[in-house]
This record gives C-alpha cells, sequence and structure tokens, in this order.
C-alpha cells in the first residue's frame, strides 16, 4: 500500500493542482455510490415518517408492531430455526471436506452447492410442484425450512471451511497427545478457535433467509407469509407509510446485526462469500 | 446366533483382526458420515426437486399429476416458439446490467484498492444492496414518486421522475444496483493482487493512462472481470422483483415473471417447468463459466 503514495512533491502543493482535483474526483465518485447505497433505505425511511397532513409521525411504525406482528415473529422464528439447522448440516460437512478423504469430494462439494446457484423462481416453482404433490407440504412452516436450510447451508460452509483451512493441526494434536478423544478435542479445543468462521456463516445465513421473499412466494401461504413476503405483497396494492415502515424496520434490524458482527470480528472471513 | 458355542469362539479367535478392522472401516466412514446430513438435505430438498421439475416439463399442462399423464415436448417448442422474445429479454437486460456493472464498477474498485483508506465504512454501506432488490427497488420507486423526498431536486433539474420509473434504463440501474457489491469483490480481488509498481514503471517509461490501462490493468485483471461480470450475469438472469417495481410490460417479459404467472396462476405447470429449466440451463452455464474463470470460493 505504501508504494502507491505518490512521490513526494518537491514544491509546495498548489489547492488546485491536477492530482489533487484528480484525487477529489476519485473520492467524490465512490462517495457518489456510497450515497447511491443508503439513498433507498433513507427514502424509505422517510416515506415512512411522512404524516398525511405534513410533517412527520411515527404512526405507521404501529402497525408493525400491530397487523405486521405475526409476519415478523415468524421471520423470526423461521430464520433462527434454519441457523440452528445449518449448524448442525455445516459444522459436521466442513469438518469433514477439510479433514478426511473423501472419494469424489469435488463433485459432491458442487451437487452440495446446486440450490446457491438455481435462481431463486426456479427453486420456487420446483419445490412448489413438490410439496403439493409428492412430500404434501405446501404452504407449511416445514416447507419453508427446508428450501431456507438447502438454499442457505452452503453459504455457512464458506467461512467455516475457510477457518478450518487456517487452524493448524497443532492444537488438534496436541490435545490428542495430552489424552483428549476426538469429540473432546473438537468440542473443548477446535470449536471455540472456529467461532469467528461460525458466526460469518450465522450473519450470512440470518441476511438471507430474514430478507428472502422470491422462493418464499412460491411456497408459503397465507399462514405462513414471512415479514419480506408481506412487504412484496403490499408493495403490489399501494405504496403506504405502513408498507415503507416494515421495509425500513427489516432493513434496520439487518444493518444493525451487520453492524454489530463487523466490530466484533471484523470482515476476514466474510471474504468470498455473498457479503463482502 | 444360532450356535452360541460356535460364535463365542471364532470370536474370541479373531477378535484382534476384526477390531483393527473395524478401526480402519471407521476411519473411511467418519468423512461420508459427517457429511450425510447436508446430502440427506441436498437430494430432498435440491436434488429431488429439480428431477421432478425435468419430468413435469415434459407433459402436458398439469396432467402430470392425473392418472394419466400426457407426455409431450410441446411446452420446449412453445418456449422456445412463442416466449423467444421473453428469453431474449432477459438476457437482454442481464447483460446490460452486469455491462453497467463492469462499467462503473471497474472504476471504483481501482479506487477502492489504491486510494481509499476509509475501506470498513465502504465495506459496511455496501451491505445495503444486499439485503435483496425488494428493499431497492422500493427504496428507488419512493426516491422517484411525484411527491417523493427528491421531487424538488427533479423538478428543478427539469426531470419527469415518472416518465424514469417505468423504464428500461431504471429497470437496468435497479438491477445494477443490486449485484454491484459483486462486480467489486471480484474485480477489487484481482486489482490487489496486481503491484502498484508496475503500473509506476509504465508510468515512468512513457505510457499515458489508457494505455496503463489496456497494457497493464486490464489484462492483469482479466479473470477478475470475466468472473464478476459472470457472476452478475447469473444473479441478473434470476431477476423478478425489479422489472415489476421499476419496469414496464415490456421489461416484465422476463423468464422469472413469467413462469411464476403460468405456474401459479394459470396451473400450467408443464410450460412453467419448462420455462424453469431453460432459465436454470443459463444459469448454470453462467456460473459454470464463472466458476471456472475464478479460483472459486473454496479455493477448489
Amino acid at each position: 500500500m505504501s508504494a502507491a503514495v505518490a512521490p513526494t512533491p518537491t514544491y509546495r502543493r498548489a489547492l488546485l493542482a491536477p492530482r489533487r482535483i484528480s484525487a477529489g474526483l476519485q473520492h467524490a465518485y465512490i462517495w457518489l455510490w456510497l450515497v447511491l447505497f443508503a439513498l433507498p433505505f433513507v427514502t424509505t425511511t422517510l416515506h415512512s415518517l411522512r404524516a398525511p397532513e405534513g410533517g412527520l409521525t411515527l404512526e405507521s411504525y404501529r402497525y408493525v408492531f400491530g397487523s405486521f406482528k405475526e409476519n415478523l415473529l415468524l421471520s423470526v422464528e423461521v430464520t433462527v430455526a434454519t441457523i440452528v439447522l445449518n449448524l448442525f448440516i455445516a459444522i459436521p460437512a466442513a469438518y469433514a471436506i477439510v479433514r478426511h478423504p473423501i472419494p469424489g469430494k469435488r463433485f459432491i462439494l458442487s451437487t452440495l452447492n446446486l440450490a446457491l446457484y438455481t435462481p431463486g423462481a426456479v427453486m420456487g416453482i420446483s419445490l412448489a410442484i413438490t410439496y403439493a404433490f409428492l412430500f404434501d407440504i405446501p404452504r407449511t412452516f416445514v416447507g419453508l425450512l427446508g428450501a431456507y436450510v438447502v438454499g442457505t447451508y452452503p453459504l455457512m460452509l464458506v467461512p467455516i471451511i475457510v477457518a478450518l483451512r487456517d487452524l493448524p493441526r497443532v492444537y488438534e494434536e496436541a490435545a490428542r497427545t495430552l489424552g483428549a478423544n476426538r469429540l473432546t478435542t473438537f468440542f473443548r479445543v477446535e470449536l471455540p478457535l472456529l467461532g469467528p468462521g461460525i458466526s460469518a456463516g450465522i450473519l450470512l445465513t440470518f441476511v438471507i433467509v430474514f430478507n428472502e421473499f422470491l422462493v418464499t412466494l412460491f411456497i408459503a401461504g397465507p399462514n405462513t407469509t414471512t415479514a419480506a413476503l408481506r412487504v412484496y405483497n403490499l408493495t403490489r396494492t399501494g405504496f403506504l407509510p405502513s408498507t415503507a415502515a416494515l421495509a425500513a424496520t427489516m432493513q434496520f434490524v439487518s444493518f444493525i446485526i451487520v453492524l454489530v458482527f463487523f466490530k466484533t470480528f471484523g470482515s476476514r472471513y466474510l471474504k468470498g462469500t455473498y457479503l463482502i | 446366533m444360532a450356535h452360541p458355542t460356535v460364535t463365542l469362539s471364532t470370536r474370541e479367535a479373531v477378535a484382534p483382526s476384526r477390531a483393527s478392522l473395524w478401526k480402519r472401516w471407521k476411519g473411511a466412514l467418519i468423512g461420508p458420515g459427517l457429511i450425510l446430513p447436508a446430502a440427506i438435505v441436498t437430494i430432498l430438498f435440491s436434488v429431488i426437486p429439480l428431477i421432478y421439475l425435468v419430468i413435469v416439463s415434459f407433459t402436458e399442462e398439469s396432467s402430470f399429476f392425473f392418472n394419466n399423464p400426457v407426455y409431450t415436448t410441446a411446452n420446449y417448442s412453445t418456449v422456445f416458439d412463442r416466449y423467444l422474445p421473453h428469453i431474449q429479454t432477459t438476457i437482454r437486460l442481464a447483460l446490460l446490467a452486469s455491462l453497467v456493472n463492469l462499467v462503473f464498477g471497474y472504476p471504483f474498485a481501482y479506487i477502492l484498492v489504491r486510494r481509499v483508506r476509509y475501506r470498513e465504512l465502504v465495506r459496511t454501506l455496501m451491505v445495503f444492496p444486499l439485503f435483496g432488490p425488494l428493499y431497492l427497488a422500493f427504496g428507488i420507486r419512493y426516491v422517484l414518486l411525484p411527491n417523493g423526498p427528491l421531487a424538488p431536486v427533479l423538478d428543478f433539474l427539469g426531470i419527469n421522475a415518472t416518465t424514469l420509473l417505468i423504464s428500461e434504463p431504471m429497470t437496468v440501474f435497479g438491477m445494477a444496483m443490486f449485484t454491484f457489491p459483486f462486480m467489486v469483490m471480484n474485480v477489487g480481488t484481482a486489482l490487489s493482487n496486481v503491484d502498484p509498481l508496475l503500473e509506476e514503471a509504465a508510468q515512468t517509461l512513457g505510457a499515458k493512462p489508457w494505455q496503463i490501462f489496456t497494457r497493464v490493468l486490464f489484462p492483469l485483471s482479466r479473470s477478475g472481470i470475466l468472473a464478476g461480470f459472470l457472476m452478475c450475469f447469473g444473479w441478473n438472469l434470476g431477476v423478478f422483483v425489479v422489472p415489476i417495481l421499476l419496469g414496464g410490460t415490456a421489461q416484465q417479459r422476463v423468464l422469472s415473471i413469467t413462469l411464476h404467472q403460468k405456474g401459479l396462476s394459470q396451473f400450467d405447470y408443464g410450460l412453467a417447468s419448462a420455462m424453469g429449466i431453460v432459465l436454470m440451463a443459463l444459469a448454470f452455464g453462467v456460473t459454470w463459466l464463472s466458476l471456472r474463470f475464478s479460483r472459486g470460493a473454496l479455493g477448489a
């Protein structure tokens, strides 16, 4: 990075030197995009605060905790359930992929990632048909859960695999030499060291499942409408401040959780995944 | 079990070798055993539904679910005949959005890697598009509504917001904004592996800025560009909500929206499945290419 710094000038820099103008424009370009990224959220929030007779009000947030409460609760429930199931699936799988010889590893890996690369609408229609006519679980909580787990556990796999690869085997060998069996070694030594990688996986699952609406649109019913799907349904009928309030709440919660994660663990384990 | 005495005696004799055999088998079985839950979930909720989708796509309308399903390839000829414009629209919109990403994302990634010290802030704010295209399209719509917060600014500039709202450029912009971080991520990774000294050397040797780009930066970051472009293209092929909220009927003729209408409103499961298979084939092809050009998330 230090190599990128401009060579020291032998003259006193003028305020409008070409180099300065160019640097200023470059930063302005970055800031333009940063404003664009935040703008939809900011305007959604502003719209949600707008009172019918002008001025600002928190009135529309009554709906968020009123008629949208069930949707929000369902979203939280299904997100938490997905995260728990993902952990039980992804941690052993990551361990097997990194530490154990498996015949046809590359083929298995790409099959496991199948759902990740399927467009949402295709996954939606295939699950809608299968749930209705083969599994007989249309419009149920279980159906939602299955779709979310299969779509997100590959994303949880990636940071855990990265963390496991970074973990020197010395710790495991030391614990084993000192007489701990495989299970004890895993739970007392390796699992705590994998903390940041696992948290990154939890964050990814949360961000996606909490805000997923497309697959949900195909497989959810009136009793299994998540908050994100509710936002979509409401945008089809109009652009009320209450809809904006729900959308703003969803984004705000997601953003706060991402922020807390970045402050605690940094973004190292999210490299090369869905988040930057 | 029928002759306990015999089994006992043989077991005593064979015990050590059997134990070592078990140990060897256990070593080989642990790996597949640990991966088993993942495999079961994938087979149940991804492999079986996709196979089912392929079968349904070869049946007439919803006849697969009656006693005597009618098998036919008519769905595919309908898709490639009557719905060819939809396939073209899907590909055109995705291509345009990915191009916008490349044109605007490359400079962004370059400046980010070479000049910017507040990278954590950029990373944090770049999270907003990743919450999904729904909120994004929804928010853009609020920006451009006649009484929206930007209305005075747009009025001042003489821009008619409503004509802007339901148009192809707006749809492409909305799609591009969702995939912008993917482009920046891929190009940024490639660029951060390029030594800045190479640029300085080229400059010292008299290269003009555009020559530095075409002769040094572009060739060295080509893999990142390809991977980023294909990743954005793949995501944008499955676009659904952006044309609904920001586009007109012309932009809403994409495969995702059409298959939703055919499948869930008109119950023409055969046709919807065939559209799904075509869309999936497109997306998998693109993903396969992009995985070949990038190192892959798992470094495999």
